[in-house]
């Protein structure tokens, strides 16, 4: 689903990320944690086509769905990022102005897909009745059950969620994460989540380490090994 | 033992500040010749009381009420054609003038707009009835001209201060940029940009009242000929309409702003 091929990035010279390689999956929802500022959040912008990654030579070091992330212009980037990926907030970034039905339709909209999806999606978030609601009558659980309704409607192949709990107390952050599992289960895309919490961390298939020396996988969530 | 803090310095800036500009006030009137006592003799009280009395009773026969009526109407239409055009040009000037398009057209444009607003609509009138001739056209262009110059900024400034985080979230989920502005950007702003725009045609309605002196066409030129043939009834009539005009637009633009920022 998403190959990072000796992804490497460095900025004035000083290198972040140092020739990583790693073969996500589809159905695969993975955490990767690390220390502050070893480029996780750097990571997440280099596969969404944000940011470019050192230049090098042969193949791109990032294949999302089968297409090569290096080489496409911003438009190009910008049309892929739209079609085959899902973004997740840790602030939402729901729009105030549009209620919580516009926002969930809005990526079916930009595709020019028909949006009768973002009725079905509120529902499977359990904000059936609050379609005609706005962000500022509803909590902040609320809104990133919205966020991920957002971010799943369009049908991604590859969803990316940075710190998607960190504005929530323990109890909402769990029903989330629960409900983004079920959701991504539910899509089969596949879905990487930075994050700094080890209990956020527990409710996915596998939890990825990033440090100077790369990617490593630390330990089999609790999850999968109860499975 | 609790010791008391050392009261702050005096600051002599601002006592030599007020001294300058109280300095100011007093040079402007001495060199002003201004003869006060002229203003308050009994000749100067009897003739404008002579000169007030001439606009008693105002003219209310019909054919110069329906005269007045078309000519408020032309000043409504000039004051709000006006404004329309210079929305259209100020919202097309503020995208670059709010720097989306990089620091030198923004710098190029925000010139631009002020040369455009330091420029009295008198000022462009003048130079607009000598391209487009008399009548209301000139009035028109010469309001569209300074409120284009002066929306422009002001709606620049909205976009500048606007939140930048939707915007960017839209672009990261792959909307285009124009997409994401007309999603994101432009709603937030929509309400002070009606707000100003709202706002701007009450200055124009007076503007175009004003405007007509110099040949513009509607009240203005309707009161420039009865004031200059000494017809001071008819020209009460129309003093009156500009009153009556300015009122009714002032009640719906106020009432309209606070629905717009409830």
């Amino acid at each position: 689903m998403l190959e990072l091929r000796q992804l490497s990035k460095s900025y004035n010279g000083r290198p972040v990320l140092d020739r990583l390689t790693w073969n996500f999956k589809a159905g695969e929802f993975v955490a990767i944690m690390g220390d502050s500022g070893v480029g996780k959040s750097t990571l997440l912008n280099l596969i969404a086509g944000l940011d470019t990654p050192d230049a090098t030579p042969g193949e791109s070091p990032i294949i999302v769905d089968g297409s090569p992330m290096s080489g496409l212009d911003d438009d190009a980037a910008t049309k892929l990022r739209r079609a085959r990926m899902g973004f997740i907030f840790q602030a939402f970034h729901v729009l105030p102005h549009l209620t919580l039905l516009q926002n969930v339709a809005l990526p079916l909209l930009l595709n020019g897909m028909p949006t009768a999806r973002a009725a079905e999606m509120l529902d499977a978030v359990g904000l059936a009745g609050r379609e005609h609601d706005f962000p500022h009558q509803i909590s902040g659980g609320q809104m990133q059950r919205v966020a991920i309704a957002r971010a799943l409607v369009h049908r991604p192949a590859l969803v990316l969620a940075d710190e998607p709990t960190g504005n929530l107390d323990p109890d909402t952050a769990d029903a989330i994460l629960t409900l983004l599992q079920r959701e991504i289960k539910a899509t089969g895309a596949c879905a990487i989540m930075v994050t700094h919490s080890q209990l956020a961390a527990q409710k996915t298939d596998k939890i990825l380490h990033l440090s100077k020396t790369g990617l490593k996988e630390t330990t089999t969530s609790i999850r999968l090994r109860n499975n | 033992m609790n010791t008391m803090p050392k009261p702050p310095r005096r600051d002599w800036t601002i006592i030599v500040l007020m001294l300058m500009l109280a300095a100011l006030v007093i040079a402007s009137f001495a060199s002003l010749p201004l003869k006060w006592r002229e203003f308050f003799t009994a000749d100067a009280v009897r003739s404008t009381l002579e000169l007030l009395a001439g606009f008693t009773p105002p003219e209310t026969g019909l054919p110069f009420l329906t005269k007045t009526f078309w000519a408020t109407l032309e000043t409504l239409a000039m004051s709000g054609l006006g404004t329309l055009l210079a929305v259209i040009f100020g919202l097309a000037f503020s995208l670059p003038a709010s720097g989306r398009f990089g620091a030198a057209p923004r710098a190029a444009m925000r010139a631009v707009l002020n040369v455009l607003r330091s420029i009295p609509e008198l000022v462009w009138a003048s130079i607009m009835l000598i391209a487009a001739g008399l009548g209301p056209l000139g009035g028109t262009l010469a309001l569209a001209a300074h409120t284009a110059g002066v929306l422009g900024r002001l709606f620049a400034d909205s976009l500048e201060n606007a939140a930048p985080l939707p915007e960017q979230s839209l672009r990261t989920n792959g909307a285009s940029a124009t997409a994401a502005f007309f999603y994101a950007t432009l709603p937030q702003t929509l309400p002070q940009m009606m707000s100003y725009t709202l706002y701007r045609w009450e200055n124009n309605i007076r503007a175009a009242a004003i405007l007509g002196v110099v040949g513009a066409g509607g009240l203005g030129q309707m009161l420039k000929y009865h004031l200059s043939l000494f017809q001071m009834p008819l020209a009460a009539t129309v003093i009156l309409a500009m009153l009556l005009l300015v009122a009714l637009v002032d009640g719906i633009s106020f009432a309209l702003r606070r629905v717009l920022t409830r």
